[in-house]
């Protein structure tokens, strides 16, 4: 068949409904969802999907009909989580709950986006804090607390290296270093399996 | 019916022998118990002389059975464990009755709803409660005494509150019967919503003209006496015999002597939003809801009257009509049967902040649309948006408002008729104006009746009006007062936002905002919804629990034209019914004194609910009127000296009930 014909051809049939994903939403207790008529309230009043690609009910609606390829999708980060799908899903659905959990499934299967990880895993670990005050970027702000006589790093956990241990010990009990590890692990595996495709070809 | 051959003599002092019989209802028990096991457990109880299963023993085949054992005179008492009592009690009773033996020798054990229904999976579980069901079934059984049923005559005269088309059609049925109905309108006009509308789908027939001769009807009727402008304010009595108090309002004018000139309008000064047109026209203090009332005459109304005594001047109302102290009148009838049919309110869509209803001015509602589309309406049939009374270029309607809500404040069922109002209008608004953008924003569009599939088909096809699936999500409006929509094209899974000159809101039907007085003064209960609740969603969708009460209409759940006037056919059908026999049966589950034992006392008589004891003066005694007495059982726990039996429910009976149930 000559390349001519073949760029026309698309095999993304769905076979057959896959609930794994699904499941996962009933086991968090979200099984409200099942309840949803596609009606669309919330994509039409996305903010965010009026500027980006993502698309709230088509997010859902992929995964609960077993299309993972959502979960690699980077469009489920785009939600800024303002809830107004939240509040206006006329059968009460709690969309914005919905979209935070798919990002749940997404990172523990791995899916994580490069800035999210190292922000989790480099500067949240070890600094516990998501926005830190130390570093260039903030230096502005170091000179202003040092022109009024204060120290240049305001007293939280950041400036008590005991305190950080502490963050550290229950982010480990919690289960987040270990979700963080095996997102990397899940994620350098499928890098490989991709590196090999391409060396194949 | 065939009356027994022979009539059996039981008088509750022989030695029970009673026959169980254990129903498969297909699979629905014995796809879950095996019924087989629980006729030998049922033939290890005391006095059980028979016991025995059958596929369905509610058929032909299966009465028979019941029927054979009686007559043999096997048995002198009858089990069933099968469905619920509400299902086939009657049915098995008539079994008895047929065959010989008191109807009230009967008790059904309900292992259906109760036991195999409730634990499908659980398949030992609900056998051991089928046994204990069956158990207790048989203690009661054991201990059962005849009774006689009562008979009481029923008047033939009907009430029918709401003189909408429903209230409208079932009293032109009983009317026509030769029944005296007396037809209860809250406003000072029959005809209801229907009068409000312009045309009607799939058929696109003019309302008023289809409707307003059938008012006519009824105001010519003889059998009918209507009360406009009346509430119905108390009602007691039971069926067959319910005492009615209506009252008349006062209409301030004397509806007697009132001609309808009509000259009392032009001069009154007060002018305030008409209801008819919600809000959308005018109307004066004193007031015809529109042109073809009936009855045509004036009413003042008094929140909004000045008593400037301009209308009653004589070169006015040259009839001297006018009565400002006119006062409510309180009229007392007895009726046999009773039919409700109070329609329904429109759903406020000003809860729904997102869509602008009451904030922007081309934002109106489905029965508004109806309005501004009407010839008699306040354009005269040529539709404008409020704003600048310019006819829009572009409309969207949006469905399902209010309604297939689970939030709090909407309604969770589907309203039925807005799928068609919502293409019936944008038909008509394109009919006129065919260069006009049409847009139907739907979830789904729900085209079940006869004729509605091929409306809606023609609406996208010869008038080329647009269907968008997809739920407007908000709205904003712009300074020429126009709508901004932002919705998905859910087909698409697209966001689209379009700019529209008038915005529709095919809002839902709700039950009466004040249904629960109705309910309270009649005693008749409502579903989830708020809508009257029918006494079986298939087999009696016109009759409520209450006996001799009937619902018609909206004021049942959400239905369109034909659905209702067919519904108040059904009602008038069923009142008939009674009437038509001039008698009714009343299960004699009343209470009795036993004389001796009463200390005259009267707790009881100050607790019944129903008025139902008098109190016998000379032997110093409480006495049961058997009609008037429910049933209820509140004498019987009052009592202190023990004096008031129930019939079919007293202690012994319940006592046996209760051993049986404990015994391990």
């Amino acid at each position: 068949m000559s390349d001519n014909v073949e760029k026309y051809i698309k095999r993304n049939v769905n076979k057959g409904i896959n609930s794994r994903i699904a499941q996962k939403f009933v086991d968090a207790g979200l099984e409200v969802m099942r309840s949803c008529i596609n009606c669309g309230t919330c994509t039409g009043g996305c903010p965010s999907g009026r500027r980006t690609a993502y698309r709230t009910r088509s997010a859902i609606r992929r995964a609960l009909t077993g299309d993972e390829s959502v979960l690699s999708d980077i469009d489920i980060w785009l939600c800024s989580t303002c809830y107004y799908c939240y509040e206006r899903c006329p059968r009460n659905i709690p969309v914005t709950d919905m979209i935070i959990k798919l990002r749940n499934i997404a990172v523990e299967e791995g899916y994580i986006l490069d800035p999210h990880f190292s922000l989790a895993n480099d500067i949240f670990y070890v600094t516990g804090h998501g926005v830190p005050a130390n570093g260039e970027a903030n230096k502005k702000w170091q000179d202003l607390r040092e022109s009024y006589g204060l120290p240049p790093l305001p007293p939280t956990v950041h400036t008590h290296p005991e305190a950080v241990k502490e963050v550290q010990e229950l982010l480990k009990s919690v289960g987040f270093t270990e979700l963080m590890e095996n997102a990397a692990k899940l994620k350098g595996e499928r890098a490989k399996k991709e590196e090999k495709k391409e060396e194949v070809k | 019916m065939t009356e027994a051959k022979n009539e059996i003599k039981i008088t509750g002092r022989e030695v029970p022998r009673i026959g169980v019989y254990v129903c498969h209802c297909g699979i629905n028990i014995g796809g879950v118990v095996s019924v087989p096991d629980l006729v030998e457990y049922a033939k290890t109880l005391p006095n059980v002389v028979v016991g025995r299963e059958y596929k369905f023993f509610c058929s032909d085949n299966g009465q028979e059975i019941i029927k054979k054992d009686i007559e043999d005179g096997l048995i002198n008492r009858v089990v069933v464990a099968a469905c619920s009592p509400r299902m086939h009690e009657p049915t098995f009773r008539l079994v008895c009755k047929e065959a010989g033996l008191n109807q009230f020798l009967f008790e059904q054990a309900n292992i259906r709803e109760h036991a195999t229904w409730v634990n499908m999976r659980d398949h030992e579980g609900a056998y051991e409660i089928a046994k204990d069901h069956i158990k207790m079934a048989v203690a009661k059984a054991r201990k059962l005494l005849p009774l006689e049923v009562q008979k009481v005559n029923v008047e033939p005269s009907c009430l029918i509150i709401g003189a909408g088309i429903a209230g409208m059609n079932a009293a032109l049925d009983l009317g026509a019967e030769g029944y005296q109905v007396h037809l209860v309108e809250r406003t000072p006009t029959i005809g209801g919503h229907m009068a409000q509308l312009d045309k009607t789908f799939p058929t696109m027939d003019c309302s008023a003209c289809i409707l307003t001769p059938r008012m006519v009807d009824v105001a010519r009727e003889k059998n009918i006496e209507i009360h406009s402008y009346s509430e119905v304010v108390d009602v007691s009595g039971y069926v067959g015999n319910f005492n009615v108090t209506i009252m008349h309002k006062p209409h301030y004018v004397n509806q007697e002597t009132c001609t309808g000139c009509g000259a009392c309008v032009d001069i009154c000064p007060v002018t305030c939003g008409n209801e008819f047109d919600l809000g959308l026209a005018t109307r004066k203090a004193i007031y015809i809801p529109f042109p073809q009332a009936v009855p045509g005459k004036y009413t003042i109304d008094m929140n909004k009257c000045i008593q400037c005594g301009l209308c009653a001047r004589t070169d006015i109302c040259e009839p001297g009509a006018i009565n400002y102290d006119d006062k409510p009148e309180y009229v007392k009838v007895k009726v046999g049967t009773i039919i409700i049919a109070t329609g329904w309110d429109l759903y406020d869509a000003t809860e729904l902040k997102q869509y602008g209803f009451g904030r922007y001015p081309n934002v109106i509602n489905g029965l508004q649309m109806e309005r501004l589309l009407s010839s008699t309406g306040p354009l005269e049939g040529k539709p404008a948006r409020p704003s600048d009374l310019k006819a829009p270029h572009s409309i969207a309607f949006l469905q399902c408002v209010g309604s297939r809500n689970f939030r709090d404040g909407g309604n969770q069922y589907c309203s039925r008729v807005c799928c068609m109002y919502a293409t019936k209008q944008a038909r008509q608004y394109k009919e006129k104006h065919p260069e006009a953008e049409i847009y139907i924003f739907y979830m789904d569009i729900r085209a079940f009746g006869k004729g509605y599939e091929e409306f809606y088909e023609s609406a996208a096809r010869e008038y080329g009006i647009t269907y968008v699936r997809g739920r407007i999500a908000e709205i904003t409006e712009d300074e020429n007062h126009d709508i901004i929509i932002r919705a998905e094209d859910t087909l698409l899974q697209t966001p689209i936002e379009v700019k529209v000159e008038m915005f529709v809101l095919s809002t839902g039907l709700e039950a009466k905002e004040d249904a629960d007085k109705i309910s309270s003064l009649l005693s008749v209960q409502r579903s989830s919804d708020g809508f009257f609740m029918e006494a079986h969603p298939k087999l009696k969708p016109v009759d409520t629990l209450t006996n001799g009460i009937f619902v018609a209409g909206v004021a049942q759940g959400p239905k369109d034209i034909p659905d209702t006037v067919s519904q108040a056919k059904g009602a008038a059908s069923s009142a008939a019914t009674l009437m038509a026999k001039g008698e009714v049966e009343i299960e004699p589950y009343y209470s009795v004194v036993i004389e001796h034992q009463c200390s005259g006392c009267r707790s009881c008589q100050s607790l019944c609910p129903f008025g139902a004891i008098d109190f016998d003066e000379f032997k110093n005694i409480a006495v049961v009127n058997p009609v008037l007495c429910k049933g209820c059982g509140t004498c019987v726990s009052a009592c202190p000296s023990q004096a008031l039996v129930q019939n079919h429910f007293a202690n012994f009976q319940l006592n046996e009930i209760i051993n049986w149930a404990l015994k391990q």
